[in-house]
């Protein structure tokens, strides 16, 4: 939330690196893999806001997902759609699933919630195998890429990537400003959120769909990435490691999910044994997170920058400034 | 001044208010009107219903019985986060903060009501957002300036001393530019001098037209900024008129100041 | 037909064992614990491991069991419970107990393997019994003697009495000497009890399978959320309402939306009804 940020050159050396990254990358393996992470970061970005932000904990955003790619390759597949206008109706599509989950189910309190979108994902995954003329049932559907310049893993790459950048602007927008603030505060503390006049209900909505919106752009893309979706594709396991990225990064905070979802998506990959223990992985890990650092990793970061600066915590006395006070007030009265 | 002398002028009006819970009556039939411009103190023993009365104002809590009125318009109904819009602010007993932004945030927040940009147009970036932003920083900084606050603007609120959270959230309740702003035991574990500082703040927001009312156990505080003070015991009215007025009543000096 | 309803029955015993398992960890912790399907399915999966894999007696594997559900009770008190029940956070349980879950799904995922192994038959009886087939009698039966078992040991005895207390208020029984912390870690050892002994028992229907735990943890909440959080006579009516629904709508349409209309009717309950059929008003404070 801080713009004089000091890692900007970091965040320039990131940026470079992205872009660039079908050059240095090596393999085609490793920029399918960055594609990978960037289509899940599409949908994490979302659900940043909805889970670190606002505090709600969705664990279900797989079936989202899964409503995304499989939009997608009914409509640019089955029905031949412009893959463009397909990607545009899927995000629709996941937008307005979210509404109609959030629309019960944010009323209630969050546990019930959690349960509420878990239980969603395991629905979608029943009905893509009931809805066989549809979905392919079990044996799953075939995903159109994008063809054009957007065939080749490294075209692909870029397309998704830039997508990614687009949400990630949108949700930096949003967390900066007042929406960011509600947000927080209905995570803090809803009390004080609704006596300042932040309409509780309506924010939680609002933010949940956009999160559908993400999650059904990212799941077209995953989609296209993996060019053959089956339910097991999207098992509840994966709507969970979206979730634990979110918590292990840190809540109320942008870069740390960003890295999470690099990482967790990344390690396995490349330490083989981690591969073989898959959740288990996972869960070891957010069960060490949240018992040692509930804040998240990001936090851990922060914390150092305090640990080494301190602060002068003299005790300041607070003095008014009545002047300044009273022409606040009629400033306001006036307003 | 008679009711229709109240409507005229505006105010804040509770008539014969009663909250029940379960088998307890916490507020029997209490009436009180709070005008523009005049420092009300709300004191009585604990468990006397002052706070469930302020919950009730709010909106926190559905009244059982009578009515609420904010010029002339029932507001028995109007849920919690649609009172700020109104211009009745509160603050809350354990300050309610978001311990993880910095004060200036928590100040800005304050500003809701004011606040016109949508989520797609924040998410786009468009103007609107960055002017939302831009008005509601400067007014949070002068209130900051204002209630003392001007040298911690970056801390992060839950870094902050008792007395500063106190001061924060009143300058976010005057951030929501309000009519009436209710504080809920505001003089709640400040040092003297502290409390010298928030009698003047409260004289101040009076003195620009605010109707505040003080819920307090602190009966010197109260006695000496209020203009009219209003005393519970057991969510029934005992006495109210002026300091002066009711220091003197019998009924409160047996059952509270005698205590 | 019948056999719908047996078949309900057996389910919705199971669902309402799962209900009165969250009920009694929640009761002296107020954690709603994602753990608690898979106790069930370690009682399961152990009990096929000791009686078909290492060719043990059945009461042997039985104790066993119970063993370790017990185990896996007192463990997520104190790993996932305990220290995070100290912060504030109130929402922290939720991950922990998640993490808890995952970890012991997929450790029994790769121990085990994925697949459903079958269950071994406990008592001597012919496959064609039908309808009168142990694995639906059995689990009705012995969730009926828990169920009854429970009631007893909650109002009768004085450690069940100390139970409510603490449920009740918590602050209370401390400040009269009761170790809260204790009989916390009590209670999450009887919900492993309760939890074991009914998962045993209803081994041969739901075969020892890794991903049994989940669907417990989520039509046992559903079972609980029906009957209303916190009452015991609730989560029974729950449990047998969704095992009967579920079964007569997997016999009238198949069982491709069993979980889609549970959790459809879950939703319409609790918008006209949110503190379900038997439960507490939650009040709010300010």
């Amino acid at each position: 939330m801080n713009l004089r940020n000091p890692r900007l050159p970091l965040l320039v050396a990131g940026a470079v690196a992205a872009v660039t990254l079908p050059f240095w990358a090596g393999d085609v393996y490793r920029v399918h893999l960055a594609t990978l992470i960037a289509a899940y970061w599409i949908l994490v970005s979302g659900l940043n806001l909805v889970v670190g932000f606002t505090g709600l904990l969705s664990v279900g955003h797989v079936g989202l997902l899964a409503i995304g790619a499989y939009a997608f390759a009914i409509l640019a597949g089955t029905h031949e759609i412009n893959p463009f206008v397909s990607l545009v109706i899927a995000g629709g599509v996941g937008g307005v699933c979210g509404f109609l989950l959030g629309l019960p189910s944010l009323r209630l309190p969050g546990f019930y919630f959690a349960m509420a979108t878990l239980a969603f994902a395991l629905i979608v995954t029943e009905v893509t195998l009931a809805q066989q003329e549809l979905t392919g049932g079990g044996a799953g559907i075939a995903v159109p890429g994008f063809g054009g310049p957007f065939e080749s893993p490294d075209g692909f790459y870029w397309l998704v990537a830039g997508i990614a950048v687009l949400f990630t602007v949108f949700t930096w927008n949003v967390s900066r400003r007042m929406w960011g603030r509600a947000m927080i505060a209905l995570r803090d503390s809803d009390v004080a959120a609704a006596s300042v006049g932040v309409p509780v209900y309506k924010v939680k909505l609002t933010t949940f769909t956009f999160s559908g919106v993400a999650a059904g752009v990212g799941g077209a893309l995953f989609g296209a990435l993996q060019s053959y979706i089956t339910p097991e594709t999207f098992v509840f396991e994966l709507g969970m490691f979206f979730f634990i990225c979110i918590v292990i990064g840190g809540r109320g905070v942008i870069l740390g999910p960003f890295v999470g979802t690099i990482v967790l998506t990344a390690l396995p990959e490349f330490v083989a044994p981690l591969a073989n223990l898959g959740q288990f992985f996972y869960g070891a890990l957010l069960l060490i997170v949240v018992l040692l650092v509930p804040e998240g990793i990001g936090h851990v970061f922060t914390w150092l920058r305090e640990r080494r600066s301190p602060r002068t915590t003299d005790k300041q006395v607070v003095t008014p400034d009545l002047e300044r006070l009273a022409a606040a007030i009629r400033a306001g009265r006036e307003a | 001044m008679s009711v229709a002398d109240v409507a005229a002028s505006g105010g804040l009006q509770a008539t014969r208010v009663t909250k029940r819970f379960g088998g307890v009556v916490a507020v029997d039939a209490v009436s009180l009107d709070l005008r523009p411009g005049e420092i009300h103190g709300l004191i009585g023993p604990n468990g006397s219903g002052k706070t469930t009365l302020l919950n009730l104002l709010s909106g926190y809590y559905a009244i059982d019985d009578g009515t609420i009125v904010l010029d002339g318009e029932t507001l028995n109904r109007t849920p919690v986060q649609r009172r700020p819009f109104l211009g009745v602010a509160r603050t809350f007993q354990k300050p309610r903060l978001l311990g993880s932004l910095s004060v200036l945030d928590n100040a800005m927040l304050g500003g809701w009501r004011d606040a016109r940009a949508g989520f797609v147009g924040t998410a786009l970036a468009l103007g609107r957002a960055r002017r939302d932003d831009a008005v509601l920083r400067a007014r949070a900084l002068e209130l900051l300036h204002g209630v003392g606050l001007g040298g911690v603007l970056d801390r992060r609120a839950n870094q902050l001393d008792h007395a500063e959270q106190r001061f924060l959230e009143i300058a976010r309740g005057l951030a929501m530019r309000p009519r009436f702003i209710l504080l809920d035991e505001p003089a709640g574990g400040l040092t003297e001098h502290e409390i010298e500082q928030l009698a003047r703040v409260v004289t101040t927001l009076r003195d620009g037209g605010i109707g505040v009312l003080v819920v307090e156990h602190h009966t010197d505080f109260v006695f000496r900024i209020c203009d009219r003070v209003t005393t519970l015991n057991l969510g029934r009215m005992i006495a109210q008129g002026s300091p002066q007025h009711v220091r003197n009543d019998p009924e409160v000096i047996r059952v509270y100041l005698g205590a | 037909m019948l056999t719908v309803l047996v078949t309900g029955l057996a389910v919705g015993a199971l669902y309402a064992a799962a209900a009165l398992a969250y009920n009694v960890m929640y009761s002296t912790s107020k954690v709603l614990s994602l753990t608690t399907g898979h106790i069930f399915m370690l009682s399961g999966v152990f009990g096929a491991f000791f009686i078909g894999e290492l060719g043990l007696p059945m009461p042997v594997g039985f104790v066993g069991a119970i063993a370790i559900g017990t185990l896996f009770g007192v463990v997520t008190e104190f790993v996932a419970i305990r220290r995070v029940l100290a912060r504030s956070d109130e929402h922290l349980w939720l991950l922990s107990t998640l993490a808890v879950a995952t970890i012991v799904q997929q450790s029994v995922g790769l121990w085990w393997g994925t697949e459903p192994k079958p269950f071994p038959r406990l008592i001597p009886q012919d496959f064609s019994a039908g309808i009168w087939d142990q694995k639906y009698w059995l689990p009705i039966a012995t969730i009926a003697v828990l169920v009854v078992g429970l009631e007893l040991f909650q109002r009768r005895t004085l450690l069940g009495k100390i139970f409510l207390a603490v449920s009740e208020d918590a602050f209370a029984a401390r400040a009269r000497g009761v170790s809260v912390n204790r009989v916390r870690a009590l209670s999450y050892a009887l919900a492993g009890i309760l939890g074991a002994v009914a998962g045993f028992a209803a081994g041969q229907l739901t075969f020892a399978y890794f991903a049994l735990g989940l669907t417990l943890t989520l039509n046992g909440f559903i079972a609980l959320a029906v009957g209303g959080l916190g009452s015991n006579l609730g989560a029974v009516v729950g449990g047998l309402a969704l095992g009967l629904l579920t079964a007569s709508a997997t016999y009238f349409f198949g069982g491709e939306y069993q979980q889609t209309i549970a959790v459809g009717l879950l939703m319409l309950l609790l918008l006209v009804k949110p503190e379900g059929l038997f439960g507490a008003k939650r009040t709010r404070h300010v």
